[in-house]
């Protein structure tokens, strides 16, 4: 029997809420960042399986962009993190709170 | 006997959510950047059961190689030792409603995914332009490759532009001073 | 027949315009140039046109309304006819008296003013003043419609108001202005009120039909062409105007108070002219009031009921000036009574010699203040006989003439009215002019009285003022207050020239004036000139049913009503000789009914309480509870909830990106559910 595509979609679901879950509990950075990827990969499991039901190659070109830009996210992201948190011990995001009203 | 296809499904369903809960949970930060390698490592799994051969491979390479190799490189440097940091949450709040969140989350989605409209069969694309065409006539590889290289060619240019504006970034960010 | 009433408007307006601008920076001279060449001229042309109207040989030609400019003509209907509103002048024989009177008197009054005023400060303002009176004062009797007449009845108020306050700097003055203003706001609602019905009943607002087309109101009234209901009340309305403006009960409490302003002011304004003015509109509006009998008792009954009220207060005032005021409150109740017997000639006739008499008794009253620094209290007066003497001689003719005594002014005419309002009783006109014949009979007697005990009081006995033995109260503070330093006995002197003159000039007239009243009392009844000379105001052959005018006299009952009036008021000549012969000793009556009297009936103080004291409660409370609190409050509440709301608002902005995301999360969630529940 096929698997319906469905069943895709909600382990996608499922692994894109773990991730969103993660950017809100977690204070490490790393690890923030690290859930923002999940979030990215889930999307791509999604896209994966629609280009297979639908029988179209434009899923995984999206795929393939999706990767592309999350590397570059990272570098930047991780560029970043190191540049805020160099000189720190302990890492942690609520420190970045000058915006509070 | 169980189909095959639906035990690999199974199994691979549970891994993947599974590390993908090790990511969210571990509190030292290099056991989460191990479990999400074993996330990517299952879902590339996942995209050889959807016939998604180069994009598989990609993934492992280029995600599970090269950006958590990166990533692991900076956890290493920043806090190596240490544990998902000793003071206080100040927000202590906040794990209780974005986890409750989630579950809603989940729970919407699937009932959305579960009640919502049927894909419209219709929609699958047949004939000599159909994936599952060209891959039998010309291979899987060569599939994507015609698509990237004749469809998809200017966003493959634009994607190159990015990496170098991407290099550029971490150079000036990451200079010391 | 020259008509210059334009003219006559024009140079007080004229006079007051330039006083107004340029008064401050004009040297005296050039300041009474304008302002004597203003008044004077005014009578000039007013006394051309009289003298020509008097060579107009038909009666019935001497009517002149020039229109000069229709201000409103619009062709919508509005009643029963469309509204058109023009600016005319009419002079017929009622405007052409009254116009002499006032621009005479007035004239009279200039001249003195400059001996009065000389050392006030503020000189070019109280000419530029007097002559915006003059202005007013004019456009009111030479209107020819009753919108002008409301336009010139506000500005005489307003005039009365800038002249009582003149002295601004005081509280009293002031405090005096502001209450004639009150309450002569009171008539003139009642005027509008009344010129609204009119207009409602009679399509238009001018009295005669005038070049335009207006049919006239006065043409339009018969008996019974209206329901008598409709012009009762609009006569009442009327004569509420009235008593506000000539001080009849119940609005006459300004008048007292308005003895702060100079004493010039008080003897135009406040004796001679503007408190005319009511009785000028009852004349004029004769036709009206012909036609509600009702209304016209009702005059005649308040007015005599004032009358007496006023006089018997009269005779317990001590300030000079308040003795005088009343006996104006008294006498114009007269006028009116006279007008409510259907004589409005005797009224007008009244009207014009108590204009010369009574100014001069104000003006020989001011002559003695001017004299004696400011004093105004008969307690400090006394044997200024010797020392003012042509105060003495002229005082002593206005208070025979408004005593009544023959052959002066004030008998004809007092004499007139009173026969008339008998001859009303008699000829059935109702037993309540019996009464109202008996008021004025004692009032007669009481006139004499106080205005003989007045005379006395300052010029008889000895000198009791500052620096003679007969000081007897407190007397520092109270002259100060009042503003004058008091002077000693051999500090007073007679005014000068010209504050004497005009007073001798009044004083002629007062004993000639009674002249052209009517001769039938002795035998002579086809002597009454003035009679004759307002007749044809006073009928109109366009009118049918309306009723004969006052009814004839028989000899017998002149007799007796002047034998009786002219005995009371020697009477009471008589007893102030008894009582004050040889000067005013004032002794405290601890009386209650005397101290009733003393104290005017203590109906300003009722009015204080009942009236006035409420009234700034409300203006406190709405201060304290809607001001205070609910608009400034109010305001500040909603700067409050502001902060308060962008207090809270505040605290979402908590810093920490992670609870950005969490909101980011919920918008997201939000959006699923809603697709989720749509379907």
């Amino acid at each position: 029997m096929s698997i319906p595509v469905s069943w895709y979609l909600i382990v996608s679901a499922i692994i894109f809420t773990v991730g969103v879950t993660g950017v809100l509990i977690r204070r490490n950075p790393l690890i923030i960042f690290m859930s923002i990827e999940l979030m990215l990969n889930a999307v791509n499991l999604s896209f994966i399986a629609f280009s297979h039901y639908l029988n179209s190659v434009d899923g995984q070109m999206f795929v393939f962009l999706v990767l592309t830009v999350a590397a570059a996210e990272v570098v930047v992201g991780l560029a970043i993190i190191v540049s805020i948190f160099r000189t720190r011990r302990d890492i942690d995001v609520d420190d970045m709170n000058v915006l509070r009203g | 006997m169980i189909d095959p296809q639906l035990l690999a499904f199974f199994v691979l369903a549970v891994a993947s959510v599974a590390s993908a809960l090790g990511v969210i949970i571990f509190r030292n930060a290099v056991h989460s950047a191990l479990s999400l390698i074993l996330t990517l490592l299952f879902l590339a799994l996942f995209y050889l059961q959807l016939g998604a051969m180069f994009i598989a491979v990609v993934q492992i390479l280029i995600y599970a190689g090269a950006i958590m190799v990166l990533f692991l490189f900076v956890v290493t440097m920043l806090a190596s030792e240490a544990r998902d940091t000793e003071l206080p949450d100040r927000i202590p709040w906040q794990r209780g409603i974005a986890s409750t969140l989630g579950f809603i989350l989940v729970g919407v989605l699937s009932y959305l995914l579960f009640t919502g409209a049927s894909i419209d069969t219709g929609a699958k694309a047949s004939g000599a332009n159909s994936l599952s065409h060209v891959v039998a006539t010309q291979g899987d590889t060569q599939a994507f490759g015609l698509a990237l290289f004749h469809g998809f060619a200017f966003p493959f240019e634009v994607t190159s532009l990015l990496i170098v504006v991407a290099i550029l970034g971490a150079m000036v960010l990451g200079r010391r001073g | 027949m020259t008509n210059l009433t334009l003219w006559v408007l024009l140079m007080p307006l004229l006079g007051f315009i330039i006083l107004g601008l340029l008064g401050r920076m004009m040297s005296r001279r050039g300041i009474l140039v304008v302002a004597l060449g203003a008044s004077g001229l005014a009578f000039l042309f007013t006394a051309i046109s009289f003298f020509s109207m008097l060579g107009t040989t038909p009666a019935s030609a001497r009517f002149s309304d020039q229109v000069f400019y229709t201000w409103i003509n619009s062709g919508v209907t509005v009643g029963i006819a469309p509204l058109t509103i023009s600016f005319g002048l009419l002079f017929d024989p009622l405007s052409a008296i009254m116009l002499m009177v006032v621009t005479g008197v007035g004239f009279l009054i200039h001249i003195y003013s400059v001996g009065y005023m000389e050392d006030d400060p503020g000189f070019w303002r109280f000419f530029c003043y007097m002559n915006f009176f003059i202005f007013a004062m004019t456009l009111l009797v030479s209107a020819d419609n009753f919108l002008f007449l409301l336009i010139g009845w506000g500005l005489v108020g307003l005039a009365s108001f800038l002249l009582i306050g003149f002295w601004y700097q005081r509280r009293a003055p002031v405090a005096a202005a502001q209450k004639a203003l009150v309450i002569n706001i009171i008539g003139d609602f009642g005027l509008m009120i009344a010129i609204f019905l009119i207009f409602k009943h009679y399509g238009a607002l001018n009295y005669f039909t005038n070049g335009n087309g207006n049919i006239g109101v006065f043409n339009q009234v018969t008996a019974g062409g209206i329901p008598t209901i409709s012009t009762t009340i609009i006569c009442l309305l009327l004569f509420l105007a009235c008593s506000a403006k000539s001080a009849q009960l119940p609005l006459y409490m300004w008048l007292p108070d308005a003895m702060e302003g100079p004493t010039p002011v008080s003897a135009l304004i406040h004796a001679a002219t503007m408190v005319t003015a009511g009785v000028y509109l009852v004349a004029r509006a004769n036709p009206l009031f012909q036609v509600s009998p009702t209304a016209l008792i009702v005059v005649a009954i308040i007015c005599g009921i004032t009358a007496l009220f006023a006089a018997s207060i009269a005779v317990f005032q001590l300030d000079i000036k308040r003795v005088l005021a009343y006996s104006t409150i008294s006498q114009l109740g007269y006028m009116f009574m006279g007008e409510g017997a259907h004589n409005y000639s005797g009224g007008i006739f009244l009207l014009v010699e108590h204009a010369f008499f009574k100014a001069l008794l104000f003006l020989a009253a001011g002559a003695v203040i001017h004299s004696l620094g400011g004093e105004q209290d008969m307690r400090e007066m006394g044997g200024l006989r010797y020392r003012l003497k042509i105060t003495f001689w002229t005082f002593l003719i206005g208070a025979l003439a408004i005593s009544g005594i023959p052959p002066l002014a004030g008998f004809w005419s007092k004499d007139d009215i009173l026969s008339s309002l008998l001859a009303n009783a008699t000829s059935g006109g109702g037993s309540v002019f019996y009464l109202l014949w008996g008021i004025g009979v004692f009032t007669a007697g009481l006139t004499s009285f106080y205005m003989f005990r007045l005379f006395f009081g300052i010029f008889a006995g000895g000198y009791r003022g500052a620096g003679s033995t007969e000081h007897a109260h407190e007397e520092e503070e109270e002259d100060l207050r009042h503003g004058h330093q008091p002077r000693s006995d051999d500090e007073i002197y007679e005014s000068p020239a010209v504050m004497t003159v005009p007073m001798i000039i009044l004083a002629v007239l007062s004993f000639i004036g009674g002249f052209i009243g009517s001769f039938a009392l002795f035998g002579d009844s086809s002597w009454h000139p003035l009679a004759t000379f307002l007749n044809p105001v006073f009928t109109n052959p366009n009118w049918t049913n309306v009723p004969v005018q006052a009814p004839v006299e028989t000899l017998s009952v002149e007799w007796l009503s002047t034998g009786l009036s002219v005995g009371l008021a020697l009477i009471g000549i008589l007893g102030a000789w008894t009582l004050y012969r040889n000067g005013f000793f004032y002794k405290e009556n601890k009386n209650p009914l005397y101290q009733l009297a003393f104290h005017k009936f203590y109906v300003d103080e009722f009015f204080i309480l009942v009236l006035i004291r409420p009234v700034l409660w409300i203006g406190r409370m709405a201060n304290r509870l809607l001001e205070r609190d609910l608009l400034d409050s109010g305001s500040r509440e909603v700067g409050t909830v502001f902060v308060g709301a962008s207090g809270l608002l505040r605290r979402l902005q908590t810093g920490y990106v992670r609870n950005y995301a969490l909101a980011i999360l919920i918008g997201v969630l939000l959006i699923i559910v809603y697709y989720a529940v749509r379907g």
